[in-house]
C-alpha cells in the first residue's frame, strides 16, 4: 500500500514538474501558461515528491525508504515521459 | 614522410592521455588505497576505506586527464596529487 | 552541428571540456558497450534468479510456505555427513520465501581424488536428499555470467567485468558532464527525428535511472574490490590474525582452528538454528556453516537472512560443534566495513520485498536500454556522414553487426537457454553444461547471421526470432511440465505464472521493436540538414555528432 501511495505521489510530482516546463506547456496546451500557474505547478510537483519520500521514510526507515524512493522516482518519471509522448503523438495525428 | 610525422604529432598526445588515464589513473587509485593506512583508524577499516575510495579516485583521474588542455598538464596534475600520496604510502611500506 | 573539427586541428586541444567529455563518453561507452550490455541484461534478469531457478527445476513442487528452517538444516546436515564424511567445511543456504531448495557447498576431504577441492549441490528441504530434478544451473547461470562470463577462468572473467565496469563509471560521469541541459531537457522527446530521437531516448533511459546506474556500477566494483585493488591489504595485512580480523569484517567467517583428530559427532544443528530463529525471526536464517564437522574441534556458524536489512555485513551466531553451546554473537562490524556491507547489499538487492524487486528489475532494464540505445546511436550518428551509405567502411560494419548480435542475438540466446532447459533429455550426461553450450551456440549463430545478412534484415529477423521464442515459452512449459500457466495462475503459484507472463511481455516488446525496425527508413542525408524546428533551434545537445 505504501508503495502505491508513493508511486502515485511521484507520478503527480513529475507530472507537475513536467507541465511547469516551457516545452511541455507548448506541447500540451499549445501556449505558455501564466507565470503564476507555472510557479504553482513547480511547487506542487516538488511538494508531491517530498511527500512521497516522507511517506516511505516514515514507514521503512531511511535506508530502505531512500532505495524505494529512488526506484519510484525512476519509474514515475518514465511513466510521465511515456504519457507525454503518447499524448503529443495522439494530438498531432488527430489534428 | 611529413604526413607520418604529422600523424605522430596528432596521435602522440592522445596516446599519452590514454596511457595517463588507464595506467596513471590506476596507479593513483592504488597509491591512495595504500596511503589511507596512515590514518589513525584500525587496519581492517583503513584497508576497506582505501578500496572503497579507489574507484571514485580512478574515475576522477580519468575525467581529469581528458578535461585539461594538454597531455602534459594531465600528467602534471596526476603527479601533483601522487606526490603526497606516495610519501604517505612509502611510510606504510617501510613500516 | 556546431562541431566539424577540421581534420588538421590536433585532437583534444583548444576545444571545450564538454567536447572532450563527449568524445570520452562515446569511446568509453563503445569499447566496452557490448560487454556492458550483456552484463546489464543478464544482471537485470538475476534480480529474479531464485525465481528463475525454481522455474528451471519444475520437478520441485511449488513452496506455498517456507518450511521450518531448523528441521531442514538438520536433514541436510545429516545427509552431508554421509555424502562427504571428513569434509573440512560445508555451508548451507536454507530455503526461504524465494528458494524452495537448499544450496550446499563443501570442501572435499583432503584425500579426495577429484582434484577440484570442492563440491556443490541442491538439496530437497523435505527429504534432505539431493534434489530429484533435472540437472541445471538455473538462474545462477545468468548471475555468474554477469560478472565472470564463461569458458574462461573466473579470475579472467572478473577482471574483464571490472574493466568494463570502470569504463561504465567513466562513461556515466562524462555523460553527465556532457549533457549540460540535464534538467531543462528532462522530459524532451522528439519523435521521428532520426538521430535526435535516439539521443532523446538514450538521455531518458540514462537520466531517469541515473541514481541507480551510478549506484549499480560503483557497487558492482565494490563487490570484487579486494581483487581489483589488493594493495592496501598487501601492505597492511601481514599476520594470519590480521587476515582473520579482516575476513570477519567482510564475510561469515569462523576461526578455522586445527582439527583435533578425535572424531566426535556434531550436536543438534536444529537446536542451533532454533536459537537463531528466536533471535532473527522464523524464516530469516540465512546460512549454516560448519568447520571440521565430525571432529571434536568443530564450530558452527548460523548467519542471519538478508530480508529487510540493507547491509550484507555478516551477522552470525557461533556455536561449539560438539556441544551446541553458544560461543559468540556478532551483529556489527566496523564503520568502513558497514559502508561496504550496505553498498554490497544495494547491488544485490536481496533485502527487497516483491515491489522493490520489480522496481530494481525495471530500472535495471532501463539501464540495459541505456547501453543499447547508446550502442545503436553510434551507428545512427555516423551513417549520415558515410560517403556512400550502401558501402560503409569496415569499422562501421563491425560495430553495426556486433550491435545486432549483442542486442537482438542475446535475447535469442537467453530464450534458447530456457528452451534447452525444457527440451534437453533429462538423462543427458553433463546436462547443465549443455544448457549453457546451447546458449552460446545460439548466440554464435546469431553473430554469424548478423554478419551474413544485410543489417536491417538481420535486425528484423533476429527480433522476430526472439519474440517468437519468448512467446512460445509458456506453451513449451505447458507441454513439457505438469505446471501450465492456467494451473499456476489458479494455484497462485506466482513463480511459474510470473515467469511465463514475463516471457510473454518480453515477446511483445521484441515484436514492437521488430515492427518499428522494419518500418524504419534511415533519413536521407538532406534531412540531417533541414531539421531544427523552432523548439530545437538546430542545436544538438552537445552529443559530439
Amino acid at each position: 500500500m505504501s508503495h502505491l501511495v508513493a508511486l502515485v505521489l511521484c507520478v503527480a510530482g513529475f507530472g507537475g514538474l513536467a507541465l511547469a516546463t516551457d516545452r511541455q506547456q507548448h506541447a500540451v496546451f499549445g501556449r505558455a501558461l501564466p507565470e503564476g500557474v507555472t510557479y504553482g505547478l513547480r511547487i506542487a510537483g516538488a511538494a508531491a515528491l517530498l511527500l512521497a519520500l516522507g511517506s516511505l521514510v516514515v514507514r521503512q526507515g531511511w535506508g530502505l525508504g531512500l532505495v524505494m524512493f529512488s526506484g519510484h522516482t525512476s519509474l514515475a518519471s518514465g511513466l510521465v515521459h511515456a504519457t507525454l509522448i503518447g499524448y503529443s503523438r495522439l494530438h498531432s495525428s488527430t489534428r | 614522410m611529413s604526413s607520418l610525422t604529422d600523424r605522430a604529432w596528432r596521435v602522440g598526445p592522445l596516446v599519452s592521455r590514454i596511457v595517463a588515464a588507464l595506467a596513471g589513473g590506476y596507479a593513483l587509485a592504488a597509491l591512495a588505497s595504500v596511503a589511507v593506512l596512515v590514518l589513525p583508524i584500525s587496519k581492517p577499516q583503513a584497508v576497506i576505506t582505501g578500496m572503497l575510495a579507489s574507484f571514485p579516485i580512478y574515475a576522477g583521474a580519468v575525467i581529469w586527464v581528458f578535461s585539461v588542455r594538454s597531455a602534459t598538464r594531465a600528467w602534471l596534475g596526476l603527479a601533483v596529487v601522487a606526490t603526497p600520496l606516495l610519501v604517505a604510502a612509502w611510510s606504510v611500506w617501510r613500516a | 552541428m556546431s562541431r566539424r573539427t577540421p581534420d588538421e586541428e590536433p585532437r583534444l586541444t583548444g576545444r571545450g571540456i564538454r567536447q572532450s567529455m563527449s568524445d570520452l563518453h562515446s569511446w568509453a561507452g563503445l569499447l566496452c558497450g557490448w560487454i556492458l550490455y550483456a552484463m546489464f541484461l543478464t544482471g537485470t534478469v538475476s534480480y529474479f534468479k531464485d525465481e528463475l531457478s525454481q522455474w528451471m527445476r519444475p520437478e520441485l513442487p511449488y513452496q506455498a510456505q517456507v518450511p521450518d528452517q531448523a528441521a531442514v538444516a538438520q536433514r541436510v546436515a545429516d545427509e552431508l555427513g554421509t555424502l562427504v564424511p571428513g569434509s573440512p567445511q560445508w555451508s548451507l543456504r536454507l530455503p526461504d520465501a524465494r528458494n524452495n531448495s537448499v544450496y550446499a557447498f563443501w570442501r572435499s576431504p583432503a584425500r579426495s581424488a577429484d582434484g577440484r577441492g570442492f563440491g556443490e549441490g541442491q538439496f530437497d528441504p523435505a527429504t534432505g536428499r539431493k534434489v530429484a530434478s533435472r540437472d541445471t544451473l538455473g538462474g545462477d547461470f545468468f548471475f555468474r555470467f554477469h560478472f565472470q562470463f564463461h569458458y574462461m577462468s573466473a579470475l579472467w572473467g572478473r577482471w574483464i567485468a571490472g574493466v568494463a565496469a570502470m569504463f561504465m563509471l567513466v562513461a556515466i560521469v562524462s555523460g553527465v558532464i556532457t549533457h549540460k541541459k540535464i534538467f531543462t531537457d528532462f522530459f524532451t522527446f522528439r519523435w521521428g527525428k532520426g538521430q535526435r530521437s535516439w539521443l532523446d531516448a538514450h538521455n531518458a533511459f540514462s537520466v531517469f535511472g541515473l541514481p541507480f546506474h551510478l549506484m549499480i556500477t560503483y557497487t558492482g566494483l565494490v563487490t570484487l574490490m579486494a581483487m581489483y585493488v589488493p594493495w592496501g591489504e598487501r601492505a597492511a595485512i601481514k599476520t594470519p590474525a590480521e587476515r582473520q580480523q579482516l575476513s570477519a569484517e567482510l564475510s561469515v567467517f569462523i576461526q578455522p582452528g586445527r582439527p583435533s583428530g578425535q572424531p566426535a559427532p556434531l550436536a543438534s544443528v536444529e537446536d542451533m538454528v532454533r536459537q537463531a530463529q528466536a533471535r532473527w525471526g522464523r524464516d530469516n536464517v540465512g546460512r549454516v556453516t560448519a568447520v571440521h564437522p565430525g571432529d571434536a574441534a568443530a564450530r558452527v556458524a548460523v548467519s542471519r537472512g538478508e530480508a529487510g536489512r540493507l547491509s550484507m555485513s555478516p551477522q552470525i551466531m557461533e556455536f561449539e560443534g560438539t556441544t551446541g553451546r553458544l560461543l559468540a554473537v556478532r551483529e556489527s562490524v566496523g564503520p568502513a566495513a558497514e559502508v561496504r556491507g550496505v553498498l554490497y547489499g544495494l547491488h544485490l538487492g536481496r533485502f527487497s520485498d516483491a515491489v522493490t524487486r520489480w522496481l530494481y528489475f525495471l530500472v535495471s532494464f532501463g539501464g540495459t536500454a541505456m547501453v543499447g540505445t547508446g550502442l545503436v546511436m553510434w551507428t545512427v550518428k555516423r551513417r549520415q556522414k558515410l560517403p556512400d551509405p550502401s558501402r560503409p567502411y569496415l569499422g562501421f560494419r563491425l560495430v553495426e553487426r556486433l550491435n545486432i548480435a549483442a542486442i537482438a542475438g542475446l535475447s535469442i540466446a537467453m530464450a534458447a537457454f530456457l528452451w534447452a532447459n525444457r527440451l534437453l533429455p533429462l538423462e543427458l550426461p553433463r546436462r547443465a553444461d549443455w544448457e549453457i553450450h546451447v546458449f552460446f551456440i545460439v548466440w554464435a549463430s546469431a553473430l554469424a547471421h548478423a554478419i551474413l545478412r544485410p543489417a536491417k534484415g538481420a535486425w528484423v529477423e533476429q527480433l522476430w526470432t526472439a519474440a517468437a521464442l519468448l512467446a512460445l515459452v509458456p506453451l513449451l512449459n505447458a507441454v513439457t511440465t505438469q505446471r501450465p500457466l492456467w494451473r499456476s495462475l489458479a494455484q497462485g503459484d506466482w513463480i511459474f505464472a510470473g515467469t511465463d507472463l514475463l516471457c510473454l511481455a518480453l515477446a511483445a516488446l521484441h515484436a514492437v521493436l521488430a515492427l518499428r525496425t522494419a518500418r524504419y527508413r534511415p533519413s536521407p542525408r538532406a534531412a540531417g540538414r533541414a531539421r531544427g524546428g523552432p523548439v530545437a533551434g538546430g542545436k544538438l545537445i552537445e552529443e559530439g555528432a
